[in-house]
């Protein structure tokens, strides 16, 4: 038990991060180059630390509000967004993060500024983090098994091929938007009452790198690679704390590494050789027995 | 008092359309977003501040080292970080994720070689003179930059528009494969775009940590963020718009510190970038097409 | 059942014509031949039809209605299919997953079920994949169901776009150059298939380079050079046609 008791923060962090990068994901999945994440997940966590240290509100009301407030954002910025491609989205969505970041820094009436939202009650724990990640795991997979799913992916490889099959870009960018806006939003609103204290510098740059990173390593197509990415990269820090110092040249190297070595990311190429394999094996019988 | 505002905002305009410069080209002819453009500006202006400190070369020798420093760091960046991508025929996703990752190793390495501590350049690198015409005070500083960055921006157009090897940028920029079909030897010009937009970026590191008096880690960040903000309003890939909109940027930045509040400035810059996206993503003087919606066309 | 019909459609690029005045009829439970040298405008014409491109001017209409500005979603969804010159194949996604994409149009359980995997988005996935199971073993590719597309032979991957094709259940389908890079036999095979798809009322567009092949599959021909048609009738008068001789010969 000692042994869950000294990582139990280590797993929450893991868990937490795991849903930013299911947040990530999403929208890679259908094509989308959306840096917002870090934006949506500040909506979140805000929108509960405030209602819950400012207006006494329980817990689970400003999980609600906050996964809304995501899912929401997602929506309206959606519509505009849905018009942008490639490297023009990502800008957008870059602003976006910085305005979020400005707007926490000097709305200080509300967000209290720099110094961040603090004494927020600690009531979600290790258990309410798993159910939030099982639950959106299984939406995820269930999506990308959907009709939803079949869209985003054939919208990622070849958008013409897509419009040539009747599917609609737009629409399935909005879709890809708003569930990243409100996987964020939740993962904000349960980290902030998993960590009595949320700033506003936790959201920007560097978070949106990090959600980046465990989505390119882990993979982009099947429901584990947001996951396995997130465990690797928040571990990852534990096993370098003998080169501290240089954590950060590490987590830049494993970025720029697994895009130009491993692109589709550790699961994805894990499980087509899997997959490669299995035919192999297949062909082979079916070969022996005639 | 708004006069002189103007002045600073036109100086620290003009870096920044020198910055944005580089980025832009890159852009333009690899349509690669090089989101290590400002760690390659950072280094640029360390360059400059250890051959002033340890080498004692002056003013001048800064602009050498920082130039050199740059052009040869982003030179490097494209050979580790774009060159195996464009190899292999990568989206430009690709490019941005490896460029991030460059982008925070070059970081964390300046953060353990400075210890996070702020840099200055020693007193008298650059005299300090200041005039006062019509009741503007100003600096020296000021007047060489804005000459320096004109005569950038003159030299870069010159090889641009008058010189073999920029027609055979400009081929490349236009069509990849039909600028091989000439037999222009991509490698080269690769290393051209790649060290002359790093050059800009040092000598920009250096005019910043000069005209701030500070040389430090992060200061490469918000000059990328801007960066960005400068290309896409002048529109991707064209040098008029990135001048223009640095200048644009420069000035409306200094006025909201100068008669907003400072911590408003990156708000108002960077709502500025969502609305042009939003409605004018070819940028406000026009530019490299930004792909929009799957439509006929 | 739907003809496909191009009134005097136009189209330029940079003003240079690329597609010059042509008109054309595609009528259902034929097909109609789109034959041309290399360069003559042939897939531009596709391109247009599809919703790819905009036309300068001209009519494209599709049984009564006019699609000339419709979008390439929309038309997909009226009934138009393709096929692509270039292959374009998801290349990761296995042959199944491929030809159940190409029956999008017919999906039917609403965006809650999807989005919240309610039983009945799993069953409408079993369906489509038995759907695509009978498309397969048409095509004689059961074997390969679980095979990643881009793993497969040239050959292969046309098949699987004309599965995609097929599996929207088209009443006009453009097929460009579909045969292409085949053998004689396995080229047979597919006009076997094209016929049968046509006796089903679908009108078909084959736009082809291969003049032999195109002669034996359809009653009519219109021939394209240069974004102009110079010729049209039955294959006999077509290939007797000395414009046509000229164009094919003379570049």
């Amino acid at each position: 038990m000692t042994f869950f008791n000294v990582y139990t923060p280590l797993f929450e962090l893991a868990l937490f991060n795991a849903l930013l990068a299911f947040s990530q994901y999403i929208v890679l999945r259908a094509g989308v180059f959306s840096l917002g994440t870090a934006a949506f997940t500040a909506m979140g966590a805000y929108c509960a630390g405030v209602m819950a240290t400012q207006y006494g509100l329980p817990s689970w009301m400003g999980i609600c509000a906050g996964t809304l407030l995501g899912a929401v954002a997602g929506v309206i910025l959606s519509v505009p967004l849905a018009r942008l491609r490639g490297v023009f989205q990502a800008l957008a969505t870059l602003a976006l993060v910085q305005i979020v970041l400005s707007i926490t820094l000097n709305w200080v009436s509300v967000t209290n500024g720099a110094l961040g939202v603090n004494s927020i009650p600690r009531t979600v724990h290790l258990s309410h983090m798993l159910i939030a990640v099982a639950v959106v795991t299984y939406l995820l997979w269930a999506i990308g098994r959907s009709s939803i799913g079949r869209a985003f992916d054939i919208i990622r490889e070849d958008e013409t091929v897509a419009v040539s099959l009747g599917i609609s870009v737009p629409k399935h960018h909005r879709i890809a938007f708003t569930l990243s806006g409100m996987i964020a939003g939740l993962a904000g609103a349960l980290h902030a009452h998993a960590s009595y204290s949320i700033t506003p510098n936790e959201y920007g740059f560097h978070m949106l790198v990090m959600v980046l990173a465990m989505v390119v390593l882990g993979g982009r197509v099947s429901v584990a690679g947001p996951i396995v990415g997130a465990i690797i990269l928040t571990s990852l820090p534990e096993l370098l704390r003998a080169f501290d110092s240089y954590r950060t040249v590490v987590q830049g190297a494993v970025l720029m590494l697994s895009i130009v070595f491993l692109p589709r990311g550790v699961v994805d190429t894990a499980l087509s050789w899997l997959r490669a394999r299995r035919l192999k094996a297949g062909t082979a019988t079916k070969e022996a027995r005639a | 008092m708004l006069m002189q505002q103007l002045l600073n905002g036109i100086v620290v305009g003009s870096v920044y359309g020198v910055f944005a410069l580089g980025f832009t080209l890159i852009f333009g002819v690899n349509h690669i977003m090089n989101m290590a453009h400002g760690a390659v500006f950072m280094w640029g202006a360390f360059a400059g501040l250890y051959a002033v400190t340890m080498l004692d070369v002056g003013f001048p020798g800064a602009l050498l080292f920082g130039a050199v420093g740059g052009g040869l760091l982003s030179v490097l960046l494209d050979w580790v970080a774009f060159r195996p991508l464009r190899k292999r025929g990568a989206s430009d996703f690709s490019a941005i994720v490896s460029s991030i990752g460059a982008n925070l190793i070059l970081l964390s390495l300046a953060q353990q070689l400075t210890q996070t501590r702020v840099m200055r350049f020693p007193f008298d690198t650059f005299p300090i003179k200041v005039y006062t015409i019509f009741g503007l005070r100003i600096q020296l500083l000021q007047l060489v930059i804005v000459g320096l960055v004109i005569l950038m921006v003159l030299g870069l157009v010159w090889y641009l528009y008058r010189t073999s090897y920029g027609r055979q940028i400009r081929a490349v920029a236009f069509s990849e494969q039909t600028s091989r079909l000439l037999g222009i030897n991509p490698v080269a010009i690769n290393f051209q775009v790649f060290f002359i937009s790093g050059a800009l970026a040092g000598i920009a590191g250096v005019l910043i940590g000069l005209v701030f008096n500070s040389v430090h880690f992060m200061m490469g960040e918000p000059l990328l963020l801007r960066g960005f903000v400068v290309i896409i309003l002048g529109g991707l890939g064209s040098i008029p718009g990135a001048l223009i909109a640095g200048l644009l940027i420069g000035i409306v930045q200094t006025m909201t510190v100068a008669y907003i509040s400072a911590g408003m400035a990156d708000a108002i810059v960077f709502s500025l970038l969502f609305l042009v996206l939003l409605f004018r993503p070819k940028g406000l003087l026009g530019g490299a097409s930004a792909a929009v919606r799957v439509n006929r066309q | 059942m739907k003809a496909l019909r191009l009134e005097n459609i136009q189209r330029s690029f940079g003003g240079l014509p690329a597609v010059d005045g042509v008109s054309l009829t595609a009528p259902p439970g034929r097909i109609t031949g789109l034959i041309g040298p290399n360069g003559a405008g042939k897939t531009t014409v596709v391109n247009l039809i599809t919703g790819l491109l905009k036309v300068t001017s001209g009519r494209i209409m599709v049984g009564e209605d006019d699609m000339t500005e419709a979008e390439a979603p929309v038309l997909a969804r009226a009934g138009v299919a393709r096929t692509f010159q270039n292959i374009r194949l998801i290349g990761d996604a296995t042959v199944l997953e491929n030809v159940v994409s190409g029956f999008h149009r017919h999906e039917k359980v609403g965006m809650v079920a999807n989005l919240i995997g309610l039983p009945a988005m799993f069953r409408e996935r079993r369906e489509l994949e038995e759907r695509a199971y009978v498309l397969l073993e048409r095509f004689g590719m059961t074997d390969l169901a679980r095979h990643p597309a881009g793993s497969l032979s040239y050959g292969h991957q046309r098949r699987i776009e004309m599965m995609r094709a097929l599996a929207m259940d088209p009443k006009v389908l453009l097929l460009d150059e579909p045969v292409a890079g085949m053998n004689d036999a396995e080229a047979y095979s597919l006009a076997d298939i094209f016929r049968g798809v046509a006796d089903q009322g679908v009108s078909i567009l084959l736009i082809e380079h291969n003049m032999r092949f195109v002669m034996s599959l359809c009653e009519h021909l219109y021939v394209l050079a240069s974004g102009r048609l110079i010729s049209e009738g039955g294959p006999d008068h077509v290939a007797n046609d000395p414009k046509v001789i000229q164009a094919y010969l003379g570049g």
